[in-house]
């Protein structure tokens, strides 16, 4: 598989919905280098089930996890899928973006298309306060059962600092 | 995939009917290295439920890591895992590189290669012995165990540590394998090469064990990628995943590596606690022959890119953008998202994956259907980095309760070893 034809299927079957897409080549291997390829696109929220619908259908992709990166008012989730695994130089990254306002805090879940997603949902859901929509199991995961802080929400960083026992008195910055 | 296959609704803390009954197991135990705690349902003998809690651990490693320059980084994620010491480091240089354009000296690759798969040598030769003990098998414990300290002698004889190498820097390593080291490193896969049979005898042709761990802890082919299983865990259920075959990166880019499944061993697939243990057997002679490759064509040059940390920590200030790295660790893919912005020494986001992240959920069709006294070894079977078989209470309906130690668990497991043994 090659990183423009995963592209491809994606804007034929998204077009102008995808916000932003780009290809990372990476170059590796000391003898005879080869390129090896990270594909991103970046899409509206509301269209997540259904680029995961399609990624699920036509490409057995392979979640690596779903990361968070805080951005102010909003909040990137970044879906790292893995496709074409099995063969070797078959792989390519392929991260799905998408932007959440804190203000409506809301994701869908993909758990029905992609049962492994839900520990990474509901670490998502801690960390960063988040609902998931849909989700099979919301206890918390990670954190202890009562426990209500979101630790990356940087917004919430004086709440976190507060509940964090300081054991060594003179590092000043781990909070 | 069918997701209906897979049952998500894990929660199962009360009893519902006079025939079921819930058995906590853990969280904490002194003997086992991480916490964690199962609550089983069973009827019976039988699990019919399990919900799993992890986070006993939970350090905030990367809530930290964002308020720390990269070198701090750098020592904090050597430090996630005690066995998995140099994944960690692997995955996030190669993520920093990724996002800051870092080149690695070829020598630097190698070097790296070589660590992470000596590595994968004593992990799991490590696991090998627990399954052993977990089966009541602590003659095999102790003879594996006793081949492991050679390569974790190896290991403090390269990089001066048993654990925690400290060998990957951004942009190469800290140290060299010189020439009089790489003749240690010779002899000591020339000692494995030599016992490995005999291990694979051990494990493979005894009775006792092909009885405790055929067709115990199955995890299917489906249910594995469904649930997007890693590493061996992955592999014995004949998903051919593999980081160094399917994405290629430092001196795995320059050898045929292939995933090895249990049909590399000429049985079929079955995805139980044996195929496990073939999975992992016949993966330590895959990293002899690679760290023998990587000796013999071990490129000459540099390094690091980068030798003065001061100038590291310049460039690394000034750079802006985002990477992924990757690395296939003994219990399967570890990965590092970070985004880098210039004229921030911290990260802006640090995301760690480890491989029992994503083979948590396995351990759920794995225990489906199966006894009591095989949760030691199902627990054990996808190499967990955190577990606790510490203590079991057993409540039953009438509110009855009596406390089981992981010394019971296991008396329970190797009783059923001699039952069926005869």
């Amino acid at each position: 598989m090659t990183p423009d034809e995963i592209l491809t299927a994606f804007k034929e079957k998204f077009g102008a919905v995808i916000t932003d897409s780009h290809v990372v080549e990476r170059t590796v291997g000391t003898t005879a280098p080869r390129p090896v390829y990270d594909v991103w696109i970046e899409i509206p929220r509301a269209q997540l089930p259904a680029a995961v619908t399609y990624l699920c259908d036509r490409f057995s992709p392979h979640l690596s996890v779903i990361s968070g990166d805080d951005l102010g008012d909003m909040v990137a989730f970044n879906y790292h899928f893995a496709v074409g695994w099995g063969e070797r130089y078959g792989e390519i990254t392929f991260t799905i973006r998408t932007r959440v306002p804190k203000d409506d805090f809301h994701l869908p879940t993909i758990t029905g298309l992609l049962p492994g997603a839900l520990t990474s949902e509901r670490e998502k859901q801690e960390f960063y306060g988040i609902t998931i929509d849909g989700i099979p199991d919301g206890r918390n995961l990670f954190l202890p059962e009562d426990m209500t802080i979101h630790p990356w929400r940087k917004d919430l960083e004086e709440e976190t600092q507060k509940s964090v026992k300081r054991i060594v008195k003179w590092e000043e910055r781990d909070g | 995939m069918d997701s209906d296959k897979i049952n998500l609704e894990l929660g199962c803390t009360t009893c519902t009917t006079q025939t079921t009954y819930s058995v906590p197991i853990g969280p904490v135990h002194p003997a086992l290295k991480e916490p964690i705690q199962f609550t089983f349902r069973l009827s019976g003998e039988r699990i019919v439920g399990v919900d799993i809690k992890p986070g006993y651990a939970h350090r905030g490693i990367e809530y930290m890591g964002m308020k720390r320059n990269l070198i701090q980084v750098l020592y904090l994620a050597e430090r996630i895992c005690g066995i998995c010491s140099i994944s960690h480091p692997l995955a996030l240089t190669q993520a920093v590189e990724n996002a800051a354009g870092i080149e690695v000296p070829p020598r630097a690759q190698y070097i790296r290669t070589i660590i992470g798969e000596l590595e994968r040598i004593h992990s799991h030769l490590l696991w090998a012995g627990v399954a052993a003990h977990e089966l009541g098998f602590d003659t095999l414990l102790h003879l594996v165990w006793k081949v492991r300290e050679k390569v974790m002698d190896l290991l403090e004889q390269l990089t001066g540590n048993r654990v925690d190498y400290a060998i990957p820097i951004y942009g190469g390593v800290r140290r060299d394998i010189p020439d009089e080291k790489a003749g240690l490193a010779y002899e000591a896969l020339s000692y494995y090469k030599n016992l490995l049979q005999d291990m694979i005898n051990a494990f493979l042709h005894d009775k006792s064990v092909a009885m405790r761990t055929s067709n115990v802890g199955v995890l299917t082919y489906d249910d594995a990628v469904a649930l997007c299983a890693v590493g061996p865990t992955a592999r014995a259920s004949g998903v051919k995943k593999d980081v160094r075959q399917d994405m290629p990166y430092l001196a795995y880019a320059d050898m045929d590596i292939r995933a090895i499944t249990p049909e590399d061993y000429g049985k079929p697939v079955v995805g139980d606690v044996f195929d496990n243990i073939v999975v992992r057997l016949l993966e330590v002679d895959q990293s002899i022959k690679i760290i023998e490759y990587c000796l013999e064509h071990m490129p000459g040059g540099e390094l690091t890119s980068i030798p003065k940390v001061a100038a590291l920590l310049a460039v690394l200030k000034k750079a802006d953008g985002e990477g992924i790295g990757r690395h296939e660790a003994p219990r399967g893919e570890v990965f590092h998202y970070i985004r880098l912005e210039a004229g921030v020494e911290a990260p802006v986001a640090w995301k760690v994956k480890a491989p029992t992240y994503s083979n948590l959920m396995s351990w759920v069709p794995k225990f489906m259907g199966d006894e009591i006294a095989d949760i030691p070894i199902i627990a054990a079977s996808i190499d967990p980095c955190m577990c606790c078989l510490d203590r079991a209470t057993l409540v039953d309906q009438g509110g009855g309760e009596a406390v089981k130690l992981k010394e019971e668990l296991v008396k329970l497991s190797r009783e059923k070893t001699r039952r069926m043994c005869g």
